[in-house]
């Protein structure tokens, strides 16, 4: 059985599909990136997921649990920790206060634990707590009792890179000790990093699922080239360059071909500089996916 | 078990015992005055007397020469009734809107516990300034009676605040109804005093016309702490009529709670 089964899953605000007949599902023991710009959908479907939206059709299962039935639901979230985007907590209560009333809701077997990777300042209230702080309490109260699937909002936001890095290390650990991790993201880097498979979604659409290697793989590299001479597109011309750009001596364009090939063609001019980037996702979508609608 | 509750209610603690003390300040104050009014040759019955229908009734003024007829109106119509009734109404409204609107409801709601549960246990927490103001408020007021040396019957002072807990209920369900209809805390806050003040106008402008059906859906037309106090009549079908329609209009919210999209 799949931790996960999306099935036809549709939401409808009035006219605006936000989820538009979503259908994938997510084996036990993987992590899985949901990817998509701002407003795809992303967080639509993790709602429905978690109950707090009903579908206009179709449903999901959660260890076979219909979530569309509040009691079935309910047997499901013994297992699920949540983390919503941008967590919001009760201001005037301390850190510590809230993870006591988590704990009473749902148990706290990892707490400690948690608490020496992540660091919120338990003993303030939370009022007083930056975005990263918020983050942090939000990731431990999402792990502490020991759930076996991880549903998260674009966990990262808000945490500084060194933190980010730790909490990618630690789901990639978590995975490995069995657990299931589900997490939406805008952030194609970051899905690279730590996910096995990726589900694209875009103007409520599924685009795409599929592994990892196989997305990068197609969705290339952005080349920046700042050269002597002027580049045209006519004396550059190598295999895998698409939506070549130039203005004066600065080109750019994505690179989806054989790396070795790029630089010997780079080798017949003289650079002044280069930059090789992931692409934004927007653009991933663009070359790959349809075009912009 | 009611762990909601639990957190819910410390977070009214401090607020609770804020209005108990400002309120007890307020009797006192009210009663210290007391002795001036009763001694003054002024014949303010005669006043009152002269005063509209709607006004007398609305704010239960009928004598303020005794200390029963004086507290019952200066005292429990408009800080009880009137003052009290906003505020519950206005932290009930404050139950779940506000939690809703900062998507602070979903960390608790992720817990494997139902949603009317919850929405239950966050309307118990009602109890703490429901329970804490009925204990403290007589002994002010008893005190205070004391003091200027006209004593009140403490039995029917008991009886006002025991029979007043339906009504304070009804009030902090209604807020509790506002804040699961509307998306906004502040509207649902703001929305929970204006019904219950226009119910109690309703009630007080409708007295003795030939409308006056049309403030019994007031709730405050079912509390009379002047019939307490100050006749000593104890009715207690009205207050269950309260506690009836708070439990059906509480019951109504968290099936609608249960099933709204979040």
């Amino acid at each position: 059985m799949a931790a996960i089964e999306v099935q036809g899953l549709t939401k409808a605000y009035g006219d605006t599909l936000a989820n538009d007949g979503l259908e994938f599902s997510i084996e036990r023991g993987e992590i899985f990136g949901y990817l998509g710009p701002n407003g795809a959908g992303k967080s639509t479907t993790i709602r429905q997921l978690m109950g707090f939206q009903a579908p206009t059709e179709g449903t999901a299962r959660i260890f076979g649990h219909d979530v569309r039935n509040d009691r079935e639901l309910r047997q499901a979230k013994a297992r699920i920790g949540f983390l919503p985007g941008e967590p919001a907590f009760t201001p005037s209560v301390t850190g510590a206060e809230f993870l006591d009333y988590q704990a009473a809701l749902k148990g706290d077997a990892r707490r400690d634990e948690l608490l020496e990777l992540f660091t919120p300042p338990l003993d303030r209230q939370i009022r007083e707590y930056s975005t990263g702080n918020k983050q942090m309490l939000g990731i431990v109260q999402a792990f502490m009792h020991d759930p076996d699937l991880l549903i998260m909002d674009e966990p990262t936001s808000g945490l500084d890179p060194l933190k980010q890095e730790a909490f990618h290390r630690f789901l990639r650990d978590e995975r490995d000790r069995g657990k299931t991790i589900f997490f939406s993201s805008h952030i194609l880097g970051e899905v690279r990093r730590v996910c096995d498979r990726v589900g694209i979604i875009r103007d409520g659409r599924l685009v795409t699922v599929e592994h990892v290697d196989d997305l990068l793989a197609r969705g290339g590299k952005e080349v920046r080239v700042h050269t002597a001479d002027p580049l045209t597109e006519a004396n550059f011309d190598v295999d895998g360059v698409v939506g070549f750009e130039s203005e004066g001596r600065q080109a750019q364009f994505t690179f989806t071909g054989d790396y070795n090939d790029l630089f010997l063609a780079l080798a017949d001019h003289r650079l002044v500089d280069v930059e090789i980037d992931e692409p934004p996702i927007e653009e991933v979508f663009m070359h790959f996916y349809g075009g912009d609608e | 078990m009611l762990d909601t509750t639990r957190y819910e209610a410390r977070q009214r603690v401090r607020g609770t015992l804020a209005l108990a003390i400002l309120l007890g300040l307020f009797a006192l104050l009210i009663i210290s005055i007391f002795p001036t009014i009763a001694e003054s040759s002024a014949d303010i019955d005669a006043f009152i007397e002269s005063l509209p229908e709607s006004f007398r009734e609305g704010f239960g003024a009928e004598t303020y020469t005794t200390i029963e007829g004086f507290v019952a109106a200066e005292l429990y119509q408009f800080v009880w009734v009137l003052l009290l009734g906003l505020y519950m109404a206005y932290t009930g409204g404050g139950l779940l809107a506000d939690d809703i609107e900062s998507g602070r409801l979903y960390l608790v709601l992720a817990a494997p516990v139902a949603r009317k549960r919850i929405a239950f246990e966050k309307f118990l927490s009602l109890g703490l300034p429901i329970v804490v103001l009925n204990l403290s408020m007589p002994l002010f007021v008893f005190g205070g009676s004391l003091a200027v040396d006209y004593p009140l019957d403490p039995y029917y002072l008991l009886v006002v605040h025991v029979l007043s807990i339906p009504y304070l209920v009804l009030c902090g369900a209604i807020g509790l109804a506002l804040s699961v209809v509307l998306d906004r805390g502040d509207a649902a806050q703001r929305g929970a005093i204006a019904v219950v003040f226009l119910l109690f106008l309703l009630d007080s402008v409708t007295l003795g016309t030939d409308v006056e059906w049309l403030g019994a859906i007031s709730p405050t037309r079912y509390l009379d702490p002047t019939e307490i106090l100050l006749h000593e009549t104890i009715e207690l079908v009205d207050p269950l009529l309260l506690f009836v329609v708070a439990v059906v209009l509480v019951l109504v919210s968290l099936v609608h709670f249960q099933h709204r999209d979040l």
